[in-house]
């Protein structure tokens, strides 16, 4: 099923605006295009996932035609197309993470906020979902959390709960 | 006795200092404050900027390179001054060294530990590889997950900037390098060579057809280097001591050192710089590397090179079929080929231990494939897909004895029917999987309630493997 959410009214702020401004810089002329990446993230950063409208902005800024924007936000795993929790933890889920229980961590972490891979608490603070190698499998089992991606390793049904614990008492 | 122990604890304590006297990335690793310029430069950094500037012409780095002997450290090991020669000079065109820092190989971490740390050793590897190359612009493309990673690079390029390293006019030399951190979106696709250039065009991570290849045509359709972040930060003890003296090191035509990133189930997981040709068994077992399996068990299987690269069972991990010791280097590793052996790929090594399943695991390495698949090639895009799903169905005790050949029929049309390297990727752990652990497979067929239950176990894997006289007879 297809559900589009909109988010209406959207205005950049001149602060991102100068940083998009600066990203350009690092292109030769005539190829800015190629800060499509760096924007992206930075739009996800504020507003905590990327809507139609942003992207519609975002191509304007960068003199490209929206479907090159599209196409470049839902290839990428790491852009959100709908709204989030607060905060979302993305728990490594391959093999090597696996070899030292990485599932059993997706599935407490399922049990604890009480919601499934994807979908969002009701008080809109989490969700989660697995997501692959992140690089650090030597640390495993593994999350990160967005938008700085802050890095928790070793991790254990005990640190997830202090973790989760942490983070509600953050707002 | 007390006498006896301290000896004993001396030469120990030296011998660790000659293999310490070897760490040519690492050395400086645990120094406070390394990441920092200061620091970075009071233990010897940035000598080789200084050294290849002033004194050498790229032509003369680019030999050093060559004889130094070092192949990319990304995974496919291609020797590193060659690439670089190949790279096409036309007049009035741009060229770019571009860092590949996208690092997502499931089993491999080592570059996201040398730029976390010792972040001032990969700009200054890019600093001396761009002035070789003759570009003026170049980026470090990293995986846009390793954000930290990010800012620690920028903050680097900064102070590098600060003190004269990069900007206009280095060092007083005439010679003008900006050099920019690239995120990338989340995609293992990009770190294909062609892919990520594509991405850092601002397109998606779709590998391009070769040829032609990048040193001809590749970023803005210029001539591009891509090079592994491991490879670039190798090049700093190439132009500081000596292609030579690199080249001493290691064994064969697997010279230098390398960056070990171990994994699974060991009791000391992490990155290890390790001299080219250290016996598996070794490096497995010993203190002063993983220090041997975790909790006690024993070693089923290894994936020696990342995900990408063929499992072997344990005893074909530790000796190849002719009895010889497997070392960790590009020639031993593939002993055997696709046979008997594997291969060194990026150093992701990620050890098994007897309660893992490899059914399991396949299927795991499957999905993912499935998942990263840019999608553009039908045997890539359908193939990894019915993997997944038919390892699956054998994993959770729908399987048919048939599965298990149609497996290794489908590997077989992906491989070598692909635009890129990843078809091939994902075919190998199947087929490899396969090739030695069929009887585990076909128990997930026959006893699929018990395998729901446990798991197969060590089996036969670790026993000794037969003489080569009684194999053939
Ligand atoms: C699917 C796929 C993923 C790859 N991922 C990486 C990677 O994350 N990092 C890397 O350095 N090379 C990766 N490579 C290899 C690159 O294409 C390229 O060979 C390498 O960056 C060249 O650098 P080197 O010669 O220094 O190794 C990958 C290749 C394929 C086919
Ligand atoms: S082999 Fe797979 S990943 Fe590579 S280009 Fe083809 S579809 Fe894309
Ligand atoms: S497999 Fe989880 S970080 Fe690599």
């Amino acid at each position: 099923m297809l559900s589009v959410t909109e988010q209406k009214d959207i205005e950049f702020s001149s602060s991102l605006i100068s940083q998009f401004d600066e990203i350009v810089t690092r292109y030769p002329a005539g190829k800015q295009k190629a800060g499509l990446l760096p924007i992206l993230h930075l739009v996800q950063a504020e507003y905590g996932w990327v809507s139609p409208e942003a992207m519609d902005k975002v191509a304007a800024y960068l003199e490209i035609k929206p479907i090159e924007v599209y196409e470049v936000a839902t290839f990428y795993t790491m852009f959100f197309l709908r709204p989030q929790g607060k905060f979302v933890l993305e728990v490594c889920r391959t093999g090597p993470c696996c070899l030292v229980g990485a599932e059993k961590i997706m599935d407490h972490i399922e049990k604890t906020l009480g919601v499934k891979e994807g979908e969002v608490t009701a008080d809109g603070k989490f969700s989660w979902r697995g997501v692959e190698c992140l690089a650090a499998c030597g640390m495993a089992p593994v999350l990160q959390i967005g938008p700085e991606y802050t890095f928790y390793e070793n991790l254990t049904e005990q640190s997830v709960d202090q973790l989760i614990n942490d983070l509600k008492n953050k707002i | 006795m007390r006498k006896e122990n301290n000896l004993s604890h001396l030469i120990s304590h030296i011998s660790n200092l000659v293999k310490m006297a070897r760490k040519l990335l690492l050395e400086h690793i645990n120094v406070p404050g390394i990441n920092t310029l200061d620091v970075y430069r009071q233990h010897g950094g940035y000598r080789s900027v200084e050294k290849a500037l002033k004194t050498m012409s790229p032509d003369a780095i680019v030999e050093e390179v060559k004889t130094s002997g070092l192949r990319g450290r990304g995974g496919a090991g291609f020797p590193t001054g060659m690439k670089w020669s190949f790279l096409a000079k036309p007049e009035g065109k741009e060229r770019y060294l571009v860092c590949n820092a996208d690092e997502s190989e499931p089993g491999t971490f080592k570059d996201r530990y040398l730029m976390t740390y010792i972040p001032h050793a990969l700009i200054e590897g890019m600093i001396v590889s761009s002035f070789a190359l003759g570009a003026r612009t170049s980026y470090i493309y990293v995986r846009g997950e390793m954000m930290p990673q990010i800012r620690i690079l920028e903050k680097a390029i900064a102070e590098a900037k600060n003190a004269g390293f990069l900007g206009k006019n280095i060092l007083g030399t005439g010679y003008d390098l900006e050099l920019y951190v690239q995120p990338g979106g989340g995609a293992y696709i990009c770190g294909e060579e062609t892919a990520l250039i594509e991405s850092l065009e601002g397109k998606r991570g779709n590998p391009r057809i070769k040829p032609p290849f990048p040193a001809i045509s590749g970023v803005w359709a210029c001539p591009t280097v891509v090079n592994n972040v491991e490879t670039i930060a190798a090049v700093v003890p190439i132009i500081n001591d000596g292609g030579e003296e690199y080249a001493k090191i290691g064994i064969g035509r697997s010279t230098g050192t390398k960056l070990i990133s171990a994994s699974g189930n060991l009791n000391k997981p992490g990155v290890y710089e390790i001299d080219l040709g250290v016996p598996v068994e070794e490096f497995i077992y010993s203190d002063e590397y993983c220090g041997g399996i975790a909790n006690g068990k024993r070693l089923k299987a290894v994936v020696a090179g990342g995900s990408s690269v063929p499992i072997l069972p344990a005893n074909l991990s530790l000796k190849t079929v002719n009895g010889e010791s497997r070392l960790m280097s590009y020639e031993s590793l593939s002993d055997g080929g696709f046979q008997s052996g594997s291969m060194l790929g990026s150093g992701g090594f990620i050890a098994f231990d007897e309660d893992q399943c490899i059914v399991r695991n396949t299927w795991n390495f499957a999905r993912f494939y499935h998942h990263e698949s840019c999608g553009q090639c039908s045997p890539c895009r359908e193939g990894t897909g019915w993997m997944e799903k038919v390892l699956h169905r054998l994993e959770y005790g729908h399987g048919k004895m048939s599965d298990i050949d149609l497996l290794v029929d489908v590997a077989r049309k992906i491989e070598g029917n692909t635009i890129c390297p990843l078809g091939d990727a994902a075919a190998w752990p199947v087929a490899s999987a396969i090739r030695h652990f069929r009887d585990e497979f076909e128990w997930h067929v026959t006893n699929p309630k018990e395998a729901m239950d446990r798991n197969y176990g060590l089996a036969k894997y670790a026993d000794p493997l037969p003489k080569l006289e009684e194999v053939s007879q």
